[in-house]
């Protein structure tokens, strides 16, 4: 069993009269479980490009697709853009509902279910607009269905 | 203007043999510029045991009506309630599309698509057992 936190804090002393200070910390666990700790994870960083790699067209990419042993199961996603033009977003989804944009330098830390009914599926996309977006995401699981091999 | 951030920091000493340390920093600005949000919900209680769906955040009304262009918008929302049984959760939608599950103890942090076009966030308790929702919203 693994031991993983996530932490937040908003802070800020002159949006409001008074210093606004949160934090927060909670341990990633299995379903329905009190002390078993997620113990799967990956993590990537990757450029998406504005359109079809050169081809014109803008597209929609799965960034988490879908996948049968993640059903059912707690899931944590975390995304940055690490670009650095306050100009350049992509746009998160779950299949055609849009979540938000993140622009250069924001990130986003969300749970996610994953649903091989939803219409569509429920795989988290993203799309990039402006330039060529470099992202850094994780997710944190407790199982994933691999891919099996063309040759096996 | 306004210096508002927000740092996210993932850590595990063991789920690999190596450490695993992530963390960020986001200064909270408007949209296509560094200018800081200046507007926020404040933060906000809100207690249900209906089980049934719930508006938490309104592209119509409150912050959302506020929000009629393509702007930026950041929601955290975190689940008061103790981790109990381990059973218990809130799932949080994107009107009828499930984003997760926020168990005692959870928390977010999002963009939100806060303009007519976008959609509400909505939550449903997992049973009647009182649950209680702390969220905020920062946009401009």
């Amino acid at each position: 069993m693994a031991t993983t936190t996530a932490s937040i804090t908003l802070s800020s002393s002159d949006l409001l009269t008074d210093n606004l200070s949160l934090s927060s910390t909670m341990n990633l666990y299995k379903d329905s479980t009190t002390a078993t700790g997620l113990d799967e994870f990956r993590m990537e960083r990757l450029e998406i490009p504005i359109d079809d790699y050169g081809g014109g067209t803008a597209k929609q990419y799965d960034l988490i697709p879908n996948s049968a042993a993640a059903v059912d199961k707690p899931n944590w996603v975390y995304i940055a853009n690490k670009n650095t033009d306050d100009t350049h977003y992509v746009v998160i989804s779950i299949k055609d509902d849009v979540i938000g944009r993140l622009y250069a330098g924001d990130w986003l830390w969300m749970p996610w279910s994953c649903d091989l009914n939803a219409a569509m599926g429920s795989a988290v996309e993203l799309q990039a607009f402006v330039a060529t977006a470099t992202i850094e995401y994780a997710l944190f699981h407790d199982g994933e269905t691999l891919t099996e091999s063309a040759d096996s | 203007m306004a210096t508002t951030t927000a740092t996210l920091t993932l850590n595990s000493a063991d789920m690999m043999d190596n450490a695993v340390s992530i963390s960020n920093t986001a200064t909270l600005t408007k949209a296509g510029n560094n200018t800081g949000v200046t507007e926020t919900t404040g933060l906000s209680r809100k207690k249900t045991s209906t089980g049934s769906n719930e508006i938490l955040l309104n592209t119509d009304a409150g912050a959302g009506s506020d929000v009629t262009a393509q702007k930026s918008a950041k929601v955290y929302i975190k689940n008061i309630n103790d981790r109990g049984d381990g059973t218990k959760f809130v799932t949080i939608l994107l009107e009828d599309t499930e984003i997760g599950k926020l168990y005692g103890g959870d928390f977010m942090f999002i963009p939100w698509d806060a303009t007519s076009s976008g959609k509400d966030i909505e939550y449903t308790v997992s049973d009647t057992t009182e649950t209680v929702l702390e969220y905020v919203c920062f946009f401009e």
